[in-house]
């Protein structure tokens, strides 16, 4: 999911198809520390992949002439991670975004209407529980960012755990 | 078919503004979305390459932070109100959705005083109980974060050279300050700085430790002809010159810490103000 859909969901709700999280196929992942301006399919397979090396200190491989070391990290217990990717809008389904009136009128319906005909869809198109961590030069080691950002569900977990009742 | 799973677009508590939300219409359950984003990545998903790496995390969220925002907001007509007229909003009209919510009369005891009127419920925001809540919010984060083994002293800068090494004189203190950050960034900063005096917060008086960053600062500088005495000397000025500038910058650095907000932004590797 990108961060373009964040406009959507203000006029919209994206609904996300639970099915498809239980058959996610499980995918490989790398995440790189270069920025790669355009997402598209690309040749991973043929051209990373075979090129990736067990080093003395960590996995080796090389992009675009530059020496990467990398390491595997683990999802943190209890989650799954997920690729989502949004379903295209379904042509002939009118767009209500400029009709502001529709959208009232939308509000006073009961909650029980949760779909409505301009809602979106999104599905998980594989599923991950690892991934390959790479930097230049050297692993990013236990200081790496992403790191600290995988330590964010066990805390968040005791800020929003229910306090008990006095 | 009937989908269970919706994300919606609320008002995040803290700054007022919209974010985004994952609403689970199954297990009745709320989910905050936080983005790990940092400067420089991009994903290989199979056979395919997407820019940004972005890292997208799902968790659980008090539904009673949203409340509150909305609570706080009615609460200036100063009188018993219906939760479905607290919980109104013309920006995020998916707010009516935590209307949803199971056991939502237990949840908001914890924040609002009640009375019932004809099988009708009223409720008043309570800020003297909403601290109460708040403070043993304070308290199971401060247990998570001794658990997590996360660092929270001012020494941590330091002790960043010790790798490895359990910080043991990591004060009480800095835990609930610390923790206190955290909190901070579900509520309003008017309700912070309460909740700041109601925790009996003090103001930040250690010293911080000096910057280590100052040597390799100066290794910048171009090397000098050691024998030439006059220009060592201007050397030496200048490097007292950056020493008085980082005072300056150790008073700001002071004034941030004060109000002892620990972000979590530090989590998803947003610029982190402490650093110059």
């Amino acid at each position: 999911m990108d961060s373009g859909d964040e406009i959507d969901v203000e006029k919209h709700r994206i609904h996300l198809r639970p099915i498809t999280l239980r058959d996610a196929a499980p995918a490989t992942l790398h995440l790189l520390p270069c920025e790669v301006g355009v997402s598209r399919p690309a040749p991973v397979e043929r051209f990373f992949t075979p090129a990736i090396r067990q080093g003395p200190d960590g996995l080796q491989v090389s992009f675009r002439g530059r020496s990467l070391r990398g390491e595997e990290v683990e999802v943190p217990p209890g989650l799954l991670g997920y690729v989502m990717v949004m379903e295209e809008k379904p042509v002939g389904k009118q767009d209500f975004s400029a009709g502001s009136d529709r959208e009232e009128q939308e509000l006073v319906e009961p909650p029980e209407a949760l779909e409505r005909d301009f809602d979106r869809f999104i599905g998980a198109s594989a599923s991950f529980s690892r991934f390959t961590l790479w930097g230049l030069e050297t692993t990013p080691g236990p200081d790496a960012k992403v790191r600290a950002a995988l330590a964010w569900p066990g805390l968040a977990e005791a800020i929003h755990a229910q306090v008990p009742q006095d | 078919m009937k989908s269970g799973l919706v994300f919606v677009k609320l008002v995040n508590p803290c700054s007022g503004e919209g974010a985004l939300y994952l609403f689970d219409m199954c297990l009745q359950q709320l989910f905050e979305i936080k983005v790990f984003k940092e400067k420089h990545h991009s994903w290989f998903i199979n056979q395919s390459v997407q820019s940004g790496g972005l890292l997208h995390f799902v968790t659980p969220m008090d539904p009673l932070f949203l409340f509150l925002h909305y609570l706080i907001k009615a609460d200036k007509e100063g009188k018993f109100q219906p939760l479905d007229q607290v919980v109104v909003d013309d920006v995020f009209p998916n707010c009516i959705l935590l209307l949803k919510l199971p056991e939502l009369e237990k949840l908001l005891r914890h924040v609002t005083e009640e009375k019932e009127i004809g099988k009708k419920k009223y409720y008043k925001y309570s800020k003297e109980k909403t601290l109460k809540w708040l403070e043993k919010k304070v308290n199971q984060t401060v247990a998570a974060l001794k658990n997590n083994s996360i660092n929270v002293g001012a020494r941590v800068q330091s002790a960043a050279f010790f790798s490895g090494h359990q910080i043991s004189s990591d004060r009480e203190e800095d835990y609930i300050r610390y923790a206190h950050g955290l909190i901070s960034d579900y509520i309003t900063k008017e309700l912070s700085d309460d909740l700041s005096k109601y925790l009996k917060l003090p103001e930040y008086s250690a010293s911080l430790p000096k910057p280590p960053s100052k040597k390799v600062k100066l290794s910048d500088e171009p090397v000098e002809a050691k024998e030439d005495y006059t220009k060592f000397n201007t050397k030496d000025m200048k490097t007292e010159k950056k020493n008085s500038k980082m005072t300056a910058a150790q008073k700001v650095l002071a004034k941030v810490d004060k109000s002892g907000m620990k972000s979590i932004d530090s989590f998803f590797g947003a610029k982190n103000k402490k650093k110059s």
